[in-house]
C-alpha cells in the first residue's frame, strides 16, 4: 500500500500536465470544428481531393467531416497517440526509474519482494491511465456534445475510449516489460517510444499499401481503428483478445524477467 | 552463531571485474571489517547477499538462511546504507523516514527521532537540497530506524566531517553493544581499525586474508622519514625489521616492522631536523600480504 500510494504521489504531477494538455488539444481542436462547419461540405470536397497517402497521414479516413462526430472521428488518432505514448512512456519509467535514479538500493533492500514491489507500481500506473482515460473521455463527450445537432454521440465516444483503454494497458506493459528486461534503465524509456512511433508509422504504411495488409497484426493501431470502431462497428472481438493474451504475456513477462535479472546498480 | 555465512560466492559481469570463490563468515555481535581498494568486489559481495544482483556460484546464508531465497525475510532485520545514497529528490527528508519505516511492521518513530537529534539532521529540507553529507545522514537514520541486528556499511564515512564521523561511530558501537552485528566495509585503514573486531582483506575479487585486527596491528608496518642534519652512515639504520631503506639527499626513509622502541632509540642518537611516521596505507598492506604469499 505505502509502495502503491508513492507512486500515485511521484506521478501526480506528470499526470495533471498530460490531463491539462488532452482537455487543451480537445477543446481546441473541437473549437476549430465550430470554424469549419459553416463550410462543412466544401471541406470534405476538399479532403476528398487529397491523394489517398496524405488522407492516411492525415487520417482522415471516411468521416463525414460536416458533422461533430465525424469530425472528432478524424481527430481519434491523436488522442490514440497521446494515451500510447503518456501508458508507454509510464510503463517503462516506472520500472525502471528506480535503477535510474539510484533509488534501487533504498527500496529493493526493504522487505518486500520484487514482485511485491512492481504490483503496486503497476497498479499505480493503471489508476493514472484510467485517470487519463475518463478524463480524455469527459472532454471529448462535452466538446462533441456542444457541435453535435442534437444526434446521439455518447455510445460512439465511449466505444472509442474503449479502444483507447486497451490500448493503453497494451502499451503500459510494453513499456514495463522493456523496463523490466532491459539491463540499461535509462534507454527503457526510449525503447518503448520507439516501439510505438515503429508500430505507428506501420499502421500508416498499412493504410498505403493494401498488399501488406496481413502486417495489421503487427501494429496495435491498426486493432481499434476508429473508422471501424465508431458509428455502431464496436471493438472488433478477435483483436479485443489478441490485445488480452499479449497484456498477459506482457505483465507476465515484466514480473518474470525482472525477478531474474541483476538491477542495473 | 554466524550471522553471515559465505560460501565460495562466485559473481562475474561478462568478462570484467565480480568477485570469484569467496568464502567467510562473520559471527554473532562483532564489527566485521572488509577491506580494500576501489574495485576489488566489496560492493559487488555486498550487493549480491542483499539479494540485488545474482550469484554466478556458490552461495551465502544471512541468520542461516539462503540470503536469495529469503532476502524479504532477512531483510526485515537488515539495515543498509550504500556507499553512493540516492533517493527519492522530490521527497522531505521527513517523509522519506517515514516512507523507510512504513515497510516495517514495528513503530520506528522513536528510534527515528532519536536518530535524527544524533544525527542533528534537518527534516524538513527537501532531498534535493542537501549535500552529499546531509544525505549520507539521511541514510545512517533511515538505515538504523528499525533497529536491525544486522548492520551492513558500505563506504559509510565519505562525505561526513570529522564530529559526525565520531557520533556515527559512537553510534555504531552502542548498537553493537546492544547485540547488533555489524559489517563494515571501507578502503580506509584507519577507521576499520578504530572499530572492527576482524577484517578481510579482498583484492581483486579475491580473500586475501581474513584477520583479527589485533594480528593485523603487529604484522603492520611503519613509514618512517627522516631529515637528517649531517650524512648518516647507510649501514647505521641497517637493523631487523627495516625495509625499503632509501637514501635521497638528507632523508632517509624505510618500512619498519617490530618493536618501534628500539628505531626510536637509533633515531634519537642522529641529529634531525624533522621527523615523519606514518601508518602505511592500504597498498603497503596489500604488499606485505602478497610478499608472504609468495
Amino acid at each position: 500500500m505505502n509502495i502503491f500510494l508513492n507512486e500515485l504521489k511521484a506521478h501526480r504531477k506528470s499526470l495533471i500536465i498530460w490531463c491539462i494538455g488532452i482537455i487543451f488539444f480537445v477543446v481546441s481542436d473541437m473549437a476549430k470544428y465550430a470554424g469549419l462547419s459553416t463550410s462543412g461540405q466544401s471541406l470534405n470536397e476538399l479532403l476528398a481531393g487529397m491523394p489517398k497517402s496524405l488522407q492516411a497521414i492525415m487520417g482522415t479516413g471516411n468521416f463525414d467531416l460536416s458533422t461533430a462526430i465525424g469530425y472528432f472521428g478524424m481527430l481519434t488518432i491523436y488522442l490514440y497517440l497521446m494515451a500510447t505514448v503518456h501508458a508507454a512512456m509510464l510503463g517503462a519509467n516506472i520500472i525502471s526509474k528506480e535503477e535510474r535514479d539510484k533509488t534501487a538500493e533504498f527500496l529493493f533492500v526493504k522487505p518486500v519482494s520484487r514482485s511485491k514491489i512492481i504490483f503496486p507500481k503497476l497498479l499505480a500506473a493503471l489508476v493514472n491511465i484510467v485517470i487519463f482515460n475518463i478524463i480524455t473521455w469527459v472532454s471529448s463527450f462535452y466538446m462533441v456534445k456542444i457541435f453535435s445537432k442534437g444526434e446521439s454521440v455518447s455510445s460512439d465516444i465511449a466505444s472509442i475510449m474503449a479502444a483507447i483503454f486497451i490500448l493503453q494497458i497494451l502499451f503500459l506493459v510494453i513499456g514495463s516489460a522493456i523496463a523490466a528486461v532491459s539491463k540499461n534503465p535509462k534507454r527503457a524509456v526510449s525503447i518503448s517510444t520507439g516501439i510505438l512511433l515503429i508500430t505507428y508509422i506501420l499502421s500508416i504504411v498499412i493504410d498505403l499499401n493494401e498488399n501488406i495488409e496481413y502486417m495489421k497484426y503487427l501494429s496495435p493501431f491498426k486493432y481499434f481503428e476508429s473508422k471501424n470502431v465508431m458509428f455502431g462497428g464496436g471493438l472488433d472481438p478477435v483483436f479485443v483478445v489478441l490485445s488480452l493474451v499479449m497484456i498477459g504475456v506482457l505483465t507476465m513477462g515484466t514480473f518474470v524477467f525482472y525477478n531474474k535479472r541483476d538491477l542495473n546498480l | 552463531m554466524n550471522v553471515i555465512e559465505i560460501n565460495n560466492l562466485t559473481k562475474t559481469y561478462g568478462n570484467a571485474r565480480g568477485i570469484t570463490d569467496l568464502s567467510f563468515h562473520v559471527e554473532e555481535g562483532e564489527i566485521f571489517g572488509f577491506i580494500g581498494p576501489n574495485g576489488a568486489g566489496k560492493s559487488t559481495t555486498i550487493r549480491t547477499i542483499l539479494s540485488l544482483i545474482y550469484p554466478t556460484g556458490g552461495s551465502a546464508k544471512i541468520f542461516g538462511k539462503d540470503c536469495i531465497d529469503f532476502a524479504p525475510e532477512i531483510a526485515k532485520e537488515i539495515g543498509y546504507l550504500p556507499s553512493e545514497v540516492f533517493y527519492y529528490d522530490n521527497m522531505k527528508v521527513i517523509d522519506l523516514l517515514k516512507y523507510s519505516a512504513s515497510f516495517y511492521k514495528k513503530d520506528c518513530k522513536k528510534r527515528m527521532n532519536e536518530l535524527v537529534e544524533i544525527m542533528d539532521l534537518d527534516i524538513t529540507k527537501k532531498i534535493d537540497d542537501l549535500s552529499l553529507g546531509n544525505k549520507k545522514k539521511v541514510g545512517i537514520v533511515q538505515g538504523l530506524l528499525h533497529e536491525p541486528k544486522l548492520i551492513i556499511l558500505d563506504e559509510p564515512t565519505s562525505g561526513l566531517d570529522p564530529l559526525m564521523q565520531q557520533r556515527f561511530f559512537d553510534l555504531l558501537l552502542e548498537e553493537n553493544k546492544k547485540g547488533a552485528t555489524i559489517l563494515f566495509s571501507s578502503h580506509i585503514l584507519s577507521e576499520v581499525q578504530r572499530l572492527c573486531d576482524r577484517v578481510a582483506i579482498i583484492k581483486e575479487g579475491k580473500i586475501v586474508t581474513v584477520e583479527k585486527i589485533s594480528n593485523l596491528k603487529e604484522n603492520n608496518y611503519k613509514k618512517i622519514k627522516i631529515e637528517t642534519r649531517n650524512a648518516v652512515d647507510r649501514d647505521y639504520f641497517n637493523i631487523t625489521g627495516v625495509n625499503d631503506l632509501t637514501f635521497k639527499d638528507s632523508t632517509i626513509s624505510f618500512l619498519f616492522r617490530g618493536d618501534i622502541n628500539t628505531v626510536l632509540k637509533k633515531i634519537a642518537e642522529v641529529d634531525i631536523t624533522n621527523l615523519w611516521i606514518e601508518e602505511p596505507d592500504l597498498e603497503e598492506i596489500f604488499m606485505h600480504y602478497y610478499e608472504k604469499e609468495d
